[in-house]
């Protein structure tokens, strides 16, 4: 018998696919892949969430988060709007809005669980009309409408478990990032069609109320100076690129005639003397906060 | 930014990595041909013919490491399933130079044969999750070196 070791080819026991192909390949199908799963989980989500009956929203402890003295300090002319524009809207039987204030800096508005909307201070001293005004709150009453909190908190929770069951058996931080980012970016395209959705009301409330949208036009001309320029693309955020929100506006508002001159209702005077007075009380506030601090 | 970071190590990965790799793979092939002379045989029973040998044990053994690349290219299998395309050459390469090295024992010895050859694996470090681990090849036999 002849031992001999002669040269074997190369590639039997080893790939020649190239390794950077391979890998494109591969994070591709697992970002896509993931994205898909989690896309049709989510949808799953929502039409099961959307049939939590409204009055369960209301045992939400909302007072541990925001705390807001009950409706002490809201104005006259707030409620009026907050009461027109909902009553604009449709709403159903045991649906109960409740509008809150809140005495902050914060230029902000938003809609929670329960049923309850709030305005900060920071927004409303930025609004120039009372169409950009009535745009807000309809548009947050358009999110309680649908249902958008309950369904996004579910959305959430089943999200987060998902990613943990399909994270935990990846071993790299990188791998990990990937897959993050893509299961963040399949929640928060469902958090732009919330967007989307409270806007189209919104604006269709705008209409029977005024006859023409341009406080819409003008609120988001705000928020799009207030962002400072938006971020390039909108894959990982959680509202739409400020100029597609416009762009659906001017859909909408095609087929309404033009012939009716545009004119929007100003805020009421005593209403701005009011949010002036209300940003001493609460600079003076933080102050007397901070001398007893340093006191102590 | 910690994304920036790791994209960074991941490429520095892949081309320190395939260049590390192909230089061996030049090295190996070099030797294989020099060392063509001194058969490796894996057979427990020593070949027939001249009975005048000594024997020696002979062994070499070689530690290769993964780069950054490859380790996510493996880890992402390790979701999907599939061949580990990148870590086969890995260990296709630790093999065949452990039982270089131990061929180099044997022809220091001016060993005509190794036989009786067995290969181990051993996985250093495997350490927590983000830890880049490395793999350890032993190749030993039995060397026969004529004695007349």
């Amino acid at each position: 018998m002849q031992y001999s070791n002669p040269q074997l080819p190369e590639g039997i026991n080893t790939s020649q696919e190239h390794p950077l192909k391979d890998f494109l390949i591969l994070s591709a199908g697992v970002i896509g892949g993931l994205f898909a799963i989690l896309t049709i989980l989510i949808l799953l989500t929502g039409y099961f969430s959307e049939k939590i009956p409204f009055e369960w929203e209301s045992n939400f402890p909302v007072d541990k988060i925001i705390p807001f003295e009950q409706n002490a300090d809201m104005p006259d002319y707030l409620r009026q709007v907050s009461s027109r524009v909902i009553s604009q809207m449709d709403l159903p039987e045991s649906m109960q809005i409740r509008v809150h204030y809140v005495n902050d800096d914060l230029v902000n508005a938003f809609a929670t669980l329960g049923g309850h909307v709030f305005l900060f201070r920071g927004l409303l001293e930025k609004l120039q009309s009372e169409d950009e005004l009535a745009m807000v709150i309809a548009h947050e009453a358009a999110h309680i409408k649908h249902r958008h909190p309950i369904m996004g908190a579910s959305h959430g929770v089943v999200a987060s478990i998902f990613m943990s069951i399909i994270g935990g058996s990846a071993g790299d931080s990188l791998t990990g990032m990937l897959l993050d980012t893509s299961g963040t970016a399949a929640v928060l395209r469902f958090s732009r069609d919330f967007e989307y959705e409270s806007d189209e009301d919104a604006t269709q409330v705008l209409l029977s109320l005024y006859g023409h949208a341009e406080g819409a036009n003008r609120l988001f001309k705000l928020f799009s100076e207030e962002l400072k320029g938006d971020v390039p693309f909108e894959f990982l955020s959680t509202h739409p690129i400020t100029d597609n929100r416009i762009e659906q506006v001017r859909e909408m508002t095609q087929s309404v005639s033009s012939s009716r001159t545009a004119t929007l209702t100003p805020l009421p005077n005593d209403f701005i003397t009011w949010l002036d007075s209300q940003r001493e009380k609460h600079q003076q506030e933080k102050d007397s906060a901070k001398k007893s601090a340093q006191t102590e | 930014m910690e994304l920036i970071i790791l994209l960074t190590l991941l490429a520095l990965g892949y081309g320190f990595g395939r260049y590390a790799e192909k230089s061996h793979y030049k090295s190996i092939i070099q030797r294989e041909a020099e060392l063509n002379s001194i058969p490796a045989i894996a057979s427990r029973i020593p070949p027939h013919g001249n009975p005048y040998y000594d024997s020696h044990l002979v062994a070499g053994s070689v530690v290769v490491s993964v780069d950054y690349f490859k380790r996510t290219v493996a880890n992402l299998r390790n979701l999907i399933g599939g061949r580990v395309t990148s870590y086969e050459t890995l260990v296709d390469r630790a093999r065949r130079e452990a039982i270089l090295r131990m061929k180099e024992q044997a022809r220091n010895l001016n060993a005509e044969l190794v036989f009786n050859i067995k290969l181990e694996t051993a996985s250093i470090h495997k350490g927590r999750k983000d830890s880049i681990g490395s793999v350890e090849v032993l190749a030993y036999g039995t060397a026969l070196v004529p004695n007349n």
